[in-house]
């Protein structure tokens, strides 16, 4: 039994750590969300320099093979600075795809690309009716000659204005809510028939629409065989939502830290805030759901390490418990602020909001007890 | 027992409903003019203009079931733009430790909604212990006006008022609630400083304040020198009634259902999911209790007896059923609730959620922190001593 990081993987956390101390200020966090494209390309060309955006992916590929538990350092430490760079968009969700479907000489340039830092991607999967099921699509593909046509809209698609090449589902076989007949294409954004209306959202990230309408594509677009999509979805929705936590987790640990320094740097009464024991108890009550997420990461990172798909239960213990620790430290610091909590001028109301968005990506905390419970 | 409304007050019901309808805002009108029609024309209904004030100010003497049928029909209207801080605040402090002088001088423009006031409360080292403020306000030589030097903050609308009451420090050698003055003057004048604070939804509604020497004349200090706290106080207790908001709640609430059955789950919709349900269910569980005690507490009222233990929880529990409401709203919007900055795409109420969710924070802050309001109860109500403490 070994909750020790190795020589590497701490080295990787250390290596994050120190960029986020350096660039992550609250004050230089705004101003690349306000920028135009909402992040910084350098500090991406930066995460290519240091092998940041090599880390899933086999030696093979130009990667450094790590696993979910590289994927895990790497996020947890985003967390903590709150970093805008499309990281899950790109490495986690596109870069999952592409290395699971791509081959030859394809698969060499793209991945390639992505590693140094040439490639932007997003995922568009999910569709409004299906709030966060994976399985229920209606968006369709229709083959055409060689080629496919493709119809349907994708609601917030995370780095779908920013993307090079967008990975998007629909159905090429089956019923609404059948697991089977999903099929992943590679569309150039700038393709004849694709609507993109990208947007800020709440947390300072970018997201789009993606409006098909009967766009054509090549055969080569399809990303594995027609209609067999369903293990690669499960998979790298699998990854995201253990990246989500990780990342989740690493706010976290701001959101109660802040408040019990700030608790006990504020005097009321004639006292520092941490005198009252209504104060007191609420931040060992943050505290303990800290740990308690920070324990169920680690343990639905090891088991999907070693089993794959078969820990998604503990995926969706995580996401629940994360969902549901998240609402109650994040709440409880915005409170134990006081006014300050609800202004924008202190990073607490900036971790706050990510953590709403984290709950609204890939399933919230009643979705994933449902799952675990089913 | 009994809930039933006599026909009186049904009577009365349908006056305040057809008021409204008569009244009501209709597109293209100037919206400013339309504004002080309305509050004009509810002033010739009898005092609806301000109906809390007391008979002998213009206000309506309703009975407090006639009050409570004015709250459940303006949570279903569309009133006018309305600020609580003249009408609802400073006015009963004028009417009750002010001149005849002052109350001359303020209150039809108040009444008119002509002017607008700001509170200066809250100060930087200032929040829940209210009165460790700091403000100076030193008399002059000639006695004939303060000097004002200090910081507010938190003080809501205080970039578009005409008007602030401040409560200031003009006397720091004895206890802390001593030597608290309650002063009103104009906002626009040398010396004063607004700067905005831009809070968690995007929006500028708060304030910090900055007095550097500004002069008050001494006739607008309200009652005595030092006596300030007392009459703040009157007027804290006065807003924590006032905070519930059941009336609202029940209504956002009824939205919000009609606003999940829109949102697509599947071939159904988002009411078909049943940990979605039971939490709305809850909600309604814990809103038509909390209906009944605001009634206990005005029932108690109409008898003419003092506010029960009950009242005490109305702004606790109504605040937190609020932000629940608020939080399933957003949570309704599944992955929509995050598109931001002005974008309008999924469900019509996905923006406006997210927004509402996050200025919600505020309710259990403002007017009194939760915290405070449970020491106060502890003390108050339950009679428990307690050590440190707020009061």
């Amino acid at each position: 039994m070994n909750f020790d990081l190795t020589e590497e993987q701490q080295l990787l956390e250390d290596s994050v750590a120190r960029f986020v101390a350096d660039h992550y200020a609250l004050d230089k966090r705004i101003k690349l969300a306000n920028g135009k494209l909402g992040f910084s390309a350098e500090h991406w060309q930066t995460f290519a320099e240091l092998g940041w955006l090599a880390v899933p992916f086999d030696e093979a590929d130009g990667g450094i093979g790590g696993g979910p538990v590289e994927t895990m350092v790497v996020m947890e430490q985003f967390g903590r600075g709150l970093i805008l760079e499309p990281y899950l968009a790109t490495v986690i969700l596109g870069g999952g795809v592409l290395r699971r479907t791509l081959e030859g000489e394809r698969r060499a340039e793209l991945l390639g690309r992505l590693i140094e830092g040439k490639l932007q991607l997003a995922f568009a999967h999910s569709e409004e009716q299906a709030r966060w099921d994976l399985e229920d699509v209606v968006s369709s593909a229709r083959q055409d000659g060689d080629g496919w046509v493709l119809n349907g809209a994708k609601p917030v698609v995370y780095n779908g204005g920013n993307a090079d090449l967008l990975i998007v589902s629909a159905r090429s076989s089956g019923g609404q809510m059948d697991s089977d007949g999903i099929s992943l294409f590679l569309v150039d954004p700038k393709a004849s028939g694709v609507e993109i209306q990208a947007y800020p959202t709440v947390d300072g990230l970018r997201a789009a629409e993606i409006k098909m309408t009967d766009v054509k594509v090549d055969g080569d677009a399809l990303l594995g065989a027609a209609g067999k999509a369903w293990p690669i979805i499960e998979a790298v929705a699998d990854e995201a939502v253990l990246a989500l936590c990780a990342e989740a987790l690493g706010g976290l640990e701001v959101l109660y830290k802040d408040t019990v320094q700030y608790t006990q740097e504020r005097q009321q009464f004639g006292h520092p805030m941490t005198d009252f024991q209504t104060v007191s108890h609420r931040l060992v009550e943050m505290f303990m759901e800290y740990e308690q997420c920070k324990s169920l990461l680690y343990r639905a990172t090891m088991e999907y390490a070693q089993n794959g798909h078969e820990a998604a239960r503990t995926l969706s213990a995580c996401k629940h418990l994360i969902g549901t620790a998240g609402k109650f430290i994040g709440e409880t610091a915005v409170q134990l602020h006081g006014g300050m909590g609800v202004t924008e001028e202190l990073r607490l109301g900036h971790f706050f909001k990510r953590q709403l968005v984290i709950e609204s990506q890939f399933g919230n905390a009643d979705f994933h007890l449902e799952k675990f419970a089913a | 027992m009994d809930i039933e409304l006599s026909a009186d007050d049904l009577k009365f019901r349908d006056d305040v409903r057809e008021f409204f309808k008569a009244h009501d805002y209709k597109p293209g009108q100037d919206y400013a003019q339309w504004r002080l029609d309305w509050f004009k024309a509810a002033r010739e209904q009898g005092g609806w203009d301000v109906p809390k004030w007391p008979k002998e100010f213009g206000g309506p003497g309703w009975s407090p079931t006639q009050h409570y049928i004015w709250e459940q029909e303006t949570a279903r209207a569309n009133l006018p733009w309305d600020m609580p801080f003249g009408v609802g605040m400073v006015a009963p402090i004028i009417m009750n430790y002010g001149n005849a002088e002052q109350q001359e001088r303020f209150l039809p423009d108040i009444r008119a909604r002509t002017v607008n006031w700001c509170q200066g409360y809250s100060e930087p080292g200032a929040g829940s212990d209210l009165a460790s403020l700091k403000t100076k306000a030193e008399l002059s030589a000639d006695g004939k006006h303060y000097v004002v030097n200090g910081s507010k903050i938190w003080t809501t609308m205080a970039h578009i008022a005409d008007w602030i009451f401040c409560l200031t420090r003009t006397d720091a050698s004895g206890k802390k609630q001593e030597g608290i003055t309650f002063l009103l003057f104009p906002m626009k004048q040398d010396g004063i400083e607004v700067k905005p604070i831009i809070t968690l939804g995007g929006s500028h509604s708060v304030n910090t304040v900055h007095f550097t020497d500004v002069k008050v004349p001494v006739e607008n200090r309200i009652g005595e020198e030092g006596k300030g706290w007392t009459y703040a106080k009157g007027l804290l207790a006065h807003e924590r009634t006032g905070l519930a908001g059941v009336s609202r709640s029940l209504v956002a609430l009824e939205k919000l259902k009609y606003q999940a059955g829109t949102v697509k789950r599947g071939n159904g919709s988002l009411l078909d999911d049943p940990s979605f349900r039971s939490k709305l269910a809850k909600l309604e569980v814990d809103l038509q209790a909390l209906e009944f005690t605001e009634l206990r507490s005005l029932a108690r009222a109409a008898s003419g007896q003092q506010p029960g233990p009950e009242s005490s929880i109305l702004k606790l529990k109504g605040t937190e059923i609020q932000q629940r409401i608020a939080h399933l709203t957003m949570e309704a919007a599944g992955p929509h609730m995050a598109p931001w900055g002005g974008i309008h795409v999924g469900p019509k109420f996905a923006s406006g959620g997210t927004q509402s969710y996050l200025g919600s924070r505020a309710f259990t802050i403002y007017g009194g922190a939760s915290e405070v309001q449970k020491d106060i109860i502890a003390k108050n109500v339950l009679g428990i001593r307690t050590q440190g403490g707020s009061n």
